[in-house]
């Protein structure tokens, strides 16, 4: 009788270490099944449980969202590129500019300084302080009267950012005098 | 009163897979929102690094809100938002898992994570008002649905699962065993976890996010072997052996070892040539790989076993085997016959 193999020995061999990550010195086991995790899920604490449980009348996540920042921003654009600012930031819309405000498909959006910077033809910008940004100062009666005048798109800024101007808040009426029946 | 923050702009949150960008079509922007003025302002970010508000908080506080739009088509999305004031408590979220994946943490539908939870700032006086002496925690779930990676996911639409208070400064741990989220079969849930801590309602300022994170959930991978079945007698040729692949996690590498004898979990075998697959992604992925020719690797006839295995940040895990005879030894039965004159 005699016997031999139809194929050769092992041509090669890959060993373990040599397949990238695999955890060292962990055992094996099998994959998780749903019944496992199906009954772990069901007998899961909530670690929560301990603590002091509060209802909301709403979920601040659903209500206080911020808003969409688009829809809060005014859209500077020209060319190929355009900027954000924020809504009340554009202190003067001359007519014949009307046009660069609002996005047009295809523009770039780029960060307001590096659009500032290559749009100096035609926007200005006015730096403002904080309370006249939240509208408790006014800004120089020079400075309204430049800007008013001015060719160029005016933006508020505040330390080179663009920044919504509020209102000018109306001082409090002074307090009547108190008549005297005669 | 005048206080200015650090703004972090590598903020790896918001939508999954979306991180702060600098591509050719997404723009960062940073916008503080002074409360409860509601007066706006635009801080210029790289994709990372950090820089401090000029802008002075008012004793109202103010939000900061990183987000990224995308120029083609023109959308914007939130990536984070965190409210800080001077009166304001200060809250962090820090999730542990076993991946060290540190863009977005991550775990897998059977494993446990931690959510560390600190808060400082929290007055004990008892005259103060309730938005200073407490914060709520708030713990949402989100399914992604059936191959689901979260893309687009809209969270206001997230599951709010429990609420609860801290009234404390410190630091506490929540151990969760594994994820919340349930389906058939469980091991296929994919989602993601969010925890948030939240100021109360004040009279200057509506509840406003504090700190927040989430936790993406992938499924547990599984896979096939088809070709030889279960107590076949492989002869002459091995058949062709297709590899079937279903969500693997993102970072794993996946092969099938052979070894001499009956199924035995934790053996080590050797490596079937062609049969790795190394991952690193930030999806699960599904693949069908083939195998043929790949019987050279056997040196001996008789039991052997074929496994699937994967190895991932969790340990070393089997999906499948398969135990068969292997034979190929060709007995000649003779006999020589000397004839002669």
């Amino acid at each position: 009788m005699n016997s031999f193999l139809l194929f050769g020995l092992v041509a090669f061999s890959v060993p373990l270490a040599s397949q990238g990550e695999i955890a060292a010195g962990a055992p094996m086991r099998d994959a998780a099944t749903h019944e496992e995790l199906a009954a772990r899920a069901a007998s899961a604490k909530d670690p929560t449980a301990t603590m002091t449980q509060v209802v909301l009348a709403a979920d601040p996540s659903v209500v206080n969202k911020p808003g969409d920042l688009l829809s809060r921003s005014d859209i500077l654009c020209f060319g190929e590129y355009a900027t954000l600012v924020p809504k009340l930031a554009i202190l003067h819309r001359p007519k014949n500019l009307e046009s660069r405000i609002g996005f047009q498909t295809g523009a770039k959006i780029q960060v307001f300084s590096e659009f500032l910077a290559a749009n100096r033809g035609w926007i200005s910008t006015v730096e403002v302080s904080r309370a006249q940004a939240e509208g408790n100062a006014p800004l120089p009666v020079d400075t309204e009267k430049s800007i008013s005048k001015s060719p160029y798109i005016i933006v508020a800024t505040y330390q080179g950012g663009p920044i919504s101007m509020l209102p000018k808040k109306s001082p409090p009426a002074p307090a009547e005098a108190p008549t005297r029946k005669p | 009163m005048k206080t200015t923050i650090t703004i972090c702009a590598a903020l790896a949150l918001g939508s999954a897979g979306l991180t702060a960008q600098t591509t050719s079509t997404f723009t960062n922007f940073i916008r503080q929102v002074q409360l409860p003025s509601g007066v706006q302002w635009d801080v210029s970010v790289a994709a990372t690094g950090q820089q401090q508000s000029a802008l002075a908080i008012n004793p109202g506080g103010a939000r900061f809100e990183l987000w990224t739009v995308n120029s083609s088509p023109l959308t914007n999305y939130l990536l984070d938002s965190k409210y800080v004031g001077s009166y304001v408590p200060i809250g962090q979220v820090v999730i542990r898992s076993e991946d060290p994946y540190a863009t977005i943490p991550r775990t897998r539908a059977d494993r446990p994570f931690y959510v560390d939870l600190t808060v400082s700032g929290l007055l004990t006086d008892p005259t103060a008002p309730a938005a200073a002496k407490s914060v709520n925690f708030m713990h949402y779930k989100q399914s992604y649905g059936t191959g689901g990676t979260g893309v687009g996911l809209d969270r206001t639409a997230a599951t709010l699962i429990s609420t609860a208070s801290i009234a404390a400064n410190g630091t506490q741990t929540l151990t969760y065993s594994m994820t919340a989220l349930t389906g058939t079969p469980q091991t296929k849930v994919r989602g993601e976890e969010r925890f948030s801590l939240y100021s109360l309602d004040d009279y200057q300022a509506p509840a406003d996010l504090l700190g927040s994170l989430f936790i993406q959930i992938w499924p547990v991978a599984d896979g096939t072997l088809t070709g030889i079945t279960s107590g076949q007698v492989v002869r002459f040729v091995a058949p062709t052996e297709t590899i079937t692949l279903n969500d693997l996690y993102p970072k794993s590498t996946t092969y099938c070892q052979i070894y001499k004898g009956a199924a035995s979990l934790g053996t080590v075998g050797t490596v079937v040539p062609g049969s790795s697959l190394v991952l690193n992604e930030t999806v699960p992925q599904s693949r069908v790989l083939t195998l043929t020719n790949w019987d050279k690797i056997f040196d001996a006839d008789g039991l052997w076993t074929l496994e699937l295995v994967t190895s991932t940040p969790f340990g070393v895990e089997r999906l499948a085997y398969v135990t068969f005879t292997l034979d190929r030894t060709i007995q000649v039965n003779g006999n020589v016959t000397t004839i002669s004159d």
